[in-house]
């Protein structure tokens, strides 16, 4: 078995992304169904998710600000943007890791599509983000912090982090079916990630292994995001770098998605 | 037209022990070589062997067979869930599986709310979804009861709101796995009715049973199933009779 998918398995893949995405109306109710069950039964509902942020953010906000021996009214807007980004990248892929065990029911017994699937974890994080997103227009006006047009290139970076979260989906997803132990590691390595991802702390502050920051998809990706809000331009080498990921993870989750799609259901 | 062709497919499940499940032993058998040439961690079941049918507007096919003889996966290969690992298969039109009624409904959302959302996963518009409320507010004779979370619902309750969406639109295709029965006796009735009357509009039938009678009843070709290939086919009787003979207790079918 070589590891070029056949032309029927193209064709069925590509078939499988188009009806997927066609089927909005199901995707859209399953991610939004996940955080209404979530919060089904507590009294302040999805205002939870907008207060633990908030209530993480001025804690950590505080005591790194001390730290990191900065100032509150630059570090906090700092960190409440960069940890509200970084909120969505790592829920996509942390959900990533049961989209299809999760699903089992629907998958066994009707051909829908997987890619379905994979956009309930993309909704269910993008209505996560919005609730998140709320903080920041408070924290800019509590810390008085200038908005400049620049902000507005946050729109591009954030559809195109949509879309490499899309493609990471749908190949997380399928190694952590067939793998159980990826979900394990995945969680460890979120964590390890978000203190080498530059979320807590600056670039710049990190001269000595500045490879670190370069190399690392996770802070491209933050900082396509990030950086207009924080009304800087990002660096090219931010551009290049989440253009490499975008081209690594099309080449990959198209191949293996391909080839291994309809595996899928005998791994559940 | 609405058509099933299965063509030498295979159904062959990998079973991955403890073991095999884990990346530690996939890469543990990369770097430290070859322990064992036969892939020994992974056990594959062979659900179904080379099955090739067809199936034609107008059939009612009986699937026959004893437990774990590949009924339940023959039909979800027809559903087009399962694509044959080897071999071919080729389903025309709407397919409705009967398997699993209450598949994706979820005890804290409200009987409406779950309505909509199996109504959308059936290939409805969000709008046409909603506008089949009433309808199964009437048929399930649940009427207010539908704005309430589907955990304060009794079992039964549960199943008339899931018959009532599964049968909504009668499709090309109706897979069953055995003829449901829910409710009291009077419910079962119109139940019966209805899916009765869902099996007439289908183009194509296939009925999984164990029950001689409701096999004869609507169905008028039959395959026997055995360790996951068919052994006999023919019309409802002469499979039955062959079922009967391979189980050794024809009695019991007369």
């Amino acid at each position: 078995m070589g590891f070029i998918p056949s032309q029927k398995n193209w064709r069925l893949a590509k078939s499988d992304l188009v009806r997927g995405l066609c089927a909005w109306e199901s995707w859209y109710l399953l991610g939004i169904s996940d955080i209404r069950l979530r919060y089904k039964r507590s009294r302040l509902g999805q205002l939870w998710i907008t207060m633990s942020m908030a209530i993480f953010i001025t804690g950590i906000g505080f005591a790194f600000s001390f730290l990191f021996k900065q100032d509150v009214k630059n570090y906090m807007p700092y960190f409440a943007v960069n940890y509200v980004v970084w909120g969505l990248i790592s829920g996509i892929v942390l959900d990533s890791t049961t989209t299809f065990t999760q699903s089992a029911v629907y998958l066994t017994q009707e051909a829908l599509p997987r890619s379905i699937f994979a956009m309930r974890v993309i909704v269910r994080n993008l209505v996560l983000f919005a609730h998140n997103l709320i903080i920041i227009p408070v924290i800019f006006l509590i810390f008085k912090v200038p908005v400049t047009w620049t902000i507005l290139l946050a729109i591009p970076g954030l559809i195109i982090l949509i879309v490499i979260g899309f493609l990471a989906t749908i190949l997380l997803s399928m190694i952590c079916t067939r793998f159980r132990d990826m979900a394990q590691i995945l969680q460890n390595l979120m964590q390890m990630l978000y203190f080498l991802t530059p979320v807590m702390w600056r670039p710049e502050q990190m001269t000595d292994a500045w490879y670190i920051v370069i190399f690392n998809p996770f802070a491209a990706c933050l900082r396509i995001v990030s950086d207009p809000i924080h009304g800087i331009v990002p660096l090219n080498s931010v551009y290049y770098m989440v253009f490499a990921t975008f081209a690594f993870l099309l080449v990959t989750t198209l191949l293996i998605f391909a080839h291994f799609r309809a595996r899928i259901v005998y791994w559940l | 037209m609405a058509s099933i062709t299965l063509k030498n497919a295979s159904v062959e499940f990998p079973i991955f022990n403890a073991r095999g499940r884990s990346l530690r032993n996939n890469l543990i058998r990369r770097v430290g070589g070859n322990i064992s040439p036969d892939n020994s961690d992974v056990v594959t079941v062979q659900a179904l062997r080379n099955i090739s049918i067809t199936l034609n507007p107008g059939d009612r096919l009986a699937l026959v067979g004893h437990n774990g003889a590949g009924k339940s996966t023959l039909l979800r290969v027809f559903s087009g869930a399962y694509e044959p690992s080897s071999g071919e298969a080729i389903i025309d039109g709407k397919v409705s599986s009967l398997l699993d009624i209450t598949m994706g409904m979820d005890p804290e959302l409200t009987g409406a709310e779950n309505i909509i959302l199996r109504g959308v996963f059936t290939g409805m518009k969000m709008s046409e979804a909603k506008a089949i409320i009433p309808e199964i507010a009437e048929f399930s004779e649940l009427g207010d009861y539908l704005n309430l979370p589907m955990r304060t619902y009794s079992s039964g309750m549960t199943l008339r709101i899931a018959f009532g969406v599964s049968t909504v639109r009668p499709p090309d295709i109706l897979l069953l796995d055995e003829l449901i029965s829910v409710g009291d006796a009077e419910f079962a009735k119109k139940a019966r009715k209805r899916i009765e009357d869902m099996m007439e509009k289908a183009s194509i039938l296939v009925l999984a049973s164990h029950d001689p009678k409701t096999l004869r009843q609507y169905c008028n070709r039959a395959v026997l199933i055995s360790e996951g290939t068919i052994v006999a086919e023919g019309d409802v009787d002469t499979v039955l009779e062959a079922y009967g003979v391979s189980r050794g207790v024809q009695e019991e079918l007369k």
